[in-house]
């Protein structure tokens, strides 16, 4: 990035408290709150979903009631009320939907407002997006352009009425429902996702792009997204979150499957900056996210993150290494300020023979937030030639934050090569001196440096997610120095 | 001299009984330590060398405490044909004090070391070996506490894994609020030598302070056959360019142990291990 | 001393050398030069024993032995010294520690007696003296850490350690700097007696200004093509390999 451009968005974002804090005045449908097996059949219901999705929910609700919250991340995190929550809610569209002309003109300028190019502006972007807004995907652009090659990219929901042997097949196949928690609880109630199919030797010619939003006050959201790279196929696929502001808190359990079969690729990235929370640590999301792909012979998935919001961060997407000669990789970055709290990190499951995953984790906690990176590297029995390297890297501003590292590398492979490096450290004096001293201000010295420091993540992102990125990590550290 | 042979010789020595020891100025003899519970005191100024050998199951828990500039050097020996001993010690560290710990782990055991930096200029080196085969398995934790600013910590831990062995290391640099200007130092190196041994490893960090220089490293890895080639081009023959690269990715630990006599203890003691590992 | 009749080898299934004849003689410096790629390194590593390579036809001898039939280390002990191109590190172990072993395996060979700690530090004062290595360097690991000059100046203290019949110094002019390619020159060339012999392995005709060879061979794909004096040498800096190559095709 050059350094015009950095001064500039360091500029742009003097103004900002929370951009994208404002609600969306929309017709929502609710359903009483609460937890039963009757609010399981009547979310099916109201998605008109089979016969067997339906079972599915229920067994999965069932496996859920018998399972407690995971305690073992470094989060403190307050009582949740699974009673308390509304499972679903979705707007009320005021007709059917034929054209773009007709979306909701409240809908369309909620997107206006986030600068998400819904229209003509995507196709010069080269981005389709499936903008899901609270729970139901509301319009799904590009459907023809894809379809043309066979892509398949729609709502979760269409696709397990319109593609049920795709759906039954590759739904629950990387992440099953007895995986944790959270992904019970998903797999019981969730409302809606994305769905993406590129066919056998496809590249997708564009990058496919989902934002989501929380919307309605006090509505869970439960997404499900499924990707599934057929033998030979490439996709980058971006998701990017930006929630309205609200005092209560609000619950987030995604899953998101990837299937990446033989010779296929995925790139997976995403700018998460759900709502975290005030500088008194109220409010804010609680993002417990399950995010894991397969990877068959010659296959490789690449995740890259930036996560700068929620009030509760709980994510490791990770990449089983299934195949022979796959490959995996990891690149995050993740800051936390005020009181917010973050642990995340990843897995990577080495299985097939000359298997390979490289991590790079970059931290960054200010204020009084607490940032962690739990990651593991497995190295199973035949997974001959295994190699992985990570580096993880945290930065503390202010010395009333929390940075920590809890990596595990598990090998049972002798021709595995691990390598694992860590460091922590602060912004010097020095360096903000130099910064100041050649005219920066403290706070424009700390977002360049910061941004320098994450540069390499940053750049595993595809560009124009980068520059929002960029903006992103400047403004959530506002205010945390001087 | 082999322990024992040492041992036998220094039996004599009263400051080796007894539950409880406390040492005073300096003591240059290496004082020989095994079986029951023991709590150490080293006063103010004072220096001593212990070498704790596990010859027994018996589990066997230390507390030691350094006054200010005391000096602690320590070496924990689990020897070969082990009886799968428990070991912990826990270590409080006065300011400017320093302990200099050596473990070594040659045959299943599990040890347990925390120590907690209490007070300024504080510096605590420990550094722990693992060499094991057959069906052994070791584990070793080593919990550093920087409860006070201006400390400085370094762990150095290597295992070696032969055999069916499982070899598993728990490492924890937790610096507390305001324990500023930590300087906290972890690296784990580890060789797998067999198709069927196990390295198990977590190398972790907790940190609430800012001024920090904290970093830590680990890695799994094998022989390094070039290395294998190379030595054989000199004219080594392949079983002793393997035990040289055993005494390389070993030795320099031990001989860094901070005690001539140790050392020389210690080593016999590991190239014997290595030697049929 | 050492006959290549027709040598074939592989590596994964590749053929690297197609056919390799030579003769060296004692009291011979030989130059081998080629294009990137022509088999030059995979040639020096067959005839050291690496293997990740596979002799699929001709035949090696070395002092009228089948060199093929010797394992690494006998090749080594025979005196067949291989100057490697990237020598390894090896961490922990101390050069003077390693030399030590290596000299006494060779003299446990020959059915010498081992050298006392004071013999041998003497042998190891001296043959420093060969290549102005710092003897300081003989505490440090196996060429950990050490610069590429340093690691290239170690190899030929080694080679003096060992004092090989056939030395094969395999591009130990890449990487360095005039000062370091003199040193080094000039060590290889006062250990080179009408006893031994030597086989350069070199990119650059420059490093034949300070070794005076002999013979000069070009290796390309796998064979030997032609054959001269130090003028080929020369002529190859000045006009490349083009000529010979395209005098092959026609």
């Amino acid at each position: 990035m050059a350094t015009d451009n950095e001064k500039d968005l360091l500029e742009s974002l003097a103004e900002e408290e929370y951009k994208y804090g404002f609600t969306t005045d929309i017709e929502t449908e609710f359903i009483t709150k609460g937890l039963s097996e009757e609010i399981v059949r009547t979310i099916s219901e109201k998605k008109g979903e089979p016969e067997w999705m339906t079972e599915r929910r229920l067994q999965a609700f069932r496996h859920w009631q018998t399972m407690k919250l995971p305690t073992w991340a470094h989060l403190d995190i307050p009582e949740i009320d699974f009673q308390e929550i509304i499972y679903y809610a979705a707007p009320k569209p005021k007709k059917p939907l034929g054209s773009m002309d007709e979306v909701d003109p409240e809908l369309k300028r909620t997107f206006d407002k986030l600068g998400i190019p819904l229209e003509e502006q995507m196709a010069l972007a080269g981005v389709a997006v499936d903008a899901v807004m609270d729970s139901v995907s509301v319009k799904t652009t590009f459907r023809e352009t894809l379809a043309e090659k066979g892509i398949i990219f729609c709502s979760i929901s269409e696709a397990i009425r319109e593609y049920p042997e795709l759906i039954q097949k590759y739904l629950g196949s990387v992440v099953p429902y007895t995986d944790n928690f959270y992904a019970a609880l998903n797999a019981a109630v969730f409302s809606d996702g994305s769905f993406c199919y590129i066919p056998k030797g496809v590249r997708c010619p564009m990058e496919l792009s989902t934002y989501f939003r929380i919307n309605a006050a006090g509505t869970g959201q439960f997404e499900r997204t499924l990707i599934v790279a057929d033998e030979g196929a490439y996709v980058s696929y971006l998701e990017g979150c930006t929630a309205p502001q609200r005092d209560e808190n609000q619950l987030h359990a995604a899953v998101v499957e990837i299937v990446v079969e033989r010779d296929a690729e995925v790139k997976y990235s995403t700018v998460q900056n759900w709502y975290p929370g005030d500088k008194e640590g109220k409010g804010g999301v609680y993002n417990f996210v399950t995010k894991r792909g397969l990877c068959r012979e010659n296959a490789h998935l690449s995740w890259t993150q930036v996560e700068t919001g929620s009030a509760i961060t709980w994510k490791y997407p990770s990449c089983v290494l299934l195949g022979d000669n796959s490959s995996g990789e990891f690149y995050s970055v993740a800051m936390t300020n005020n009181y917010q709290q973050a642990d995340t990190g990843t897995k990577m499951i080495h299985l097939g023979r000359n298997t390979r995953s490289r991590i790079v984790s970059k931290g960054i906690s200010a204020g009084k937030s607490q940032n962690a990176y739990r990651g593991l590297v497995r190295v199973s029995k035949g997974a001959e030639g295994a190699r992985n390297y990570s580096q993880c890297d945290s930065l503390l501003i202010g010395d009333q934050c929390g940075a920590h590292t809890f990596p595990e590398i598990d090998c049972r492979n002798r021709t595995a090569i691990l390598e694992h490096e860590a460091t922590t450290s602060k912004i010097s004096d020095e360096q903000l001196f130099y910064c100041n001293q050649r005219g920066l201000s403290t706070e424009d010295a700390v977002g360049v440096i910061v941004n320098g420091y994450a540069r390499e993540v940053l750049q595993k992102l595809p560009m124009e997610f980068a520059v929002e990125a960029q903006k992103l990590l400047a403004l959530q550290l506002e205010g945390s120095v001087g | 001299m082999t322990i024992y042979e040492y041992i036998e010789s220094i039996k004599e020595q009263p400051a080796c009984l007894g539950g409880v020891l406390r040492f005073e100025g300096t003591n240059d003899q290496v004082q020989v330590l095994d079986g029951a519970n023991k709590r150490i005191t080293l006063a103010a100024d004072a220096r001593c060398k212990l070498l704790v050998v596990h010859r027994t199951a018996q589990n066997v828990s230390m507390e030691v405490e350094l006054g200010e500039r005391a000096v602690l050097t320590m070496a924990v020996l689990y020897p070969e044909n082990g009886v799968g001993a428990e070991g912990k010690v826990q270590v409080v560290q006065q300011e400017a004090s320093r302990l200099q710990m050596t473990a070594l782990q040659l045959a299943s055991s599990t040890l347990q070391v925390e120590v907690d930096l209490v007070a300024r200029d504080a510096e605590s080196v420990v550094n722990a070996l693992f060499a094991i085969g057959a069906e052994e398995q070791s584990r070793l934790s080593i919990r550093t506490n920087h409860r006070s600013s201006d400390c400085r910590s370094s762990s150095v831990v290597r295992g070696l894994a032969g055999g069916k062995a499982v070899g598993a290391f728990d490492g924890m640099v937790y610096v507390a609020p305001d324990a500023q200007r930590t300087d906290a130092f972890q690296q784990n190196r580890n060789m797998l030598l067999s198709e069927t041994a196990r390295i198990d490893t977590k190398p972790q960090l907790e940190i609430y302070a800012d001024d920090v220089k904290c970093s830590h490293g680990a890695t799994v890895g094998q022989m390094d056959n070039e290395a294998i080639y190379y030595m054989r081009q000199r004219g080594l023959d392949e079983q002793q360019a393997r035990r040289l690269q055993l005494t390389g990715f070993a030795d320099d630990l031990v001989m860094r142990c901070g005690c001539e006599q140790l050392c020389e203890l210690l080593m016999e003691e590991l190239n014997h291990k290595l030697d049929r590992i | 001393m050492l006959k290549v009749t027709n040598l074939h080898a592989t590596v994964d299934g590749k053929e690297i050398l197609r056919g390799i004849n030579l003769e060296v003689k004692a009291g011979e410096v030989h130059a081998i030069m080629g294009p990137n790629g022509s088999g030059k390194s995979t040639f020096a590593s067959v005839l050291a024993g690496n293997e990740k390579f596979t002799v699929t036809e001709g035949s090696v001898e070395f002092l009228g032995e089948d060199l093929l039939d010797l394992s690494i280390e006998d090749r080594a002990r025979k005196g067949l010294f291989l100057g490697f191109q990237y020598p390894v590190e090896i961490p922990g172990v101390t050069m003077a520690n390693f030399m030590k072993l290596a000299v006494n395996e060779q003299r446990k060979y020959r059915g010498e007696e081992p050298l006392t700690a004071a013999e041998y530090l003497k042998l190891m004062r001296e043959k420093a003296k060969v290549v102005e290595l710092d003897t300081k360097m003989t505490s440090r690991a196996v060429n950990e850490g050490f610069s590429g000059g340093e690691k290239k100046k170690n190899e030929i203290f080694q080679m003096a350690m060992l004092d090989p019949k056939l030395a094969i110094l395999d591009e130990t002019d890449s990487g360095l700097d005039i000062d370091a390619l003199r040193v080094v020159a000039t060590g290889v060339t006062k250990l080179h007696t009408a006893e031994n012999a030597t086989v350069v392995i070199t990119h650059y005709q420059r490093l034949l200004d300070y070794i005076v060879p002999d013979y000069v061979h070009v290796l390309y794909k796998g064979r030997i093509i032609y054959s001269g004096d130090r003028s080929l040498a020369l002529k190859l800096e000045k006009e490349g390999y083009d000529w010979l190559i395209n005098d092959l095709k026609e």
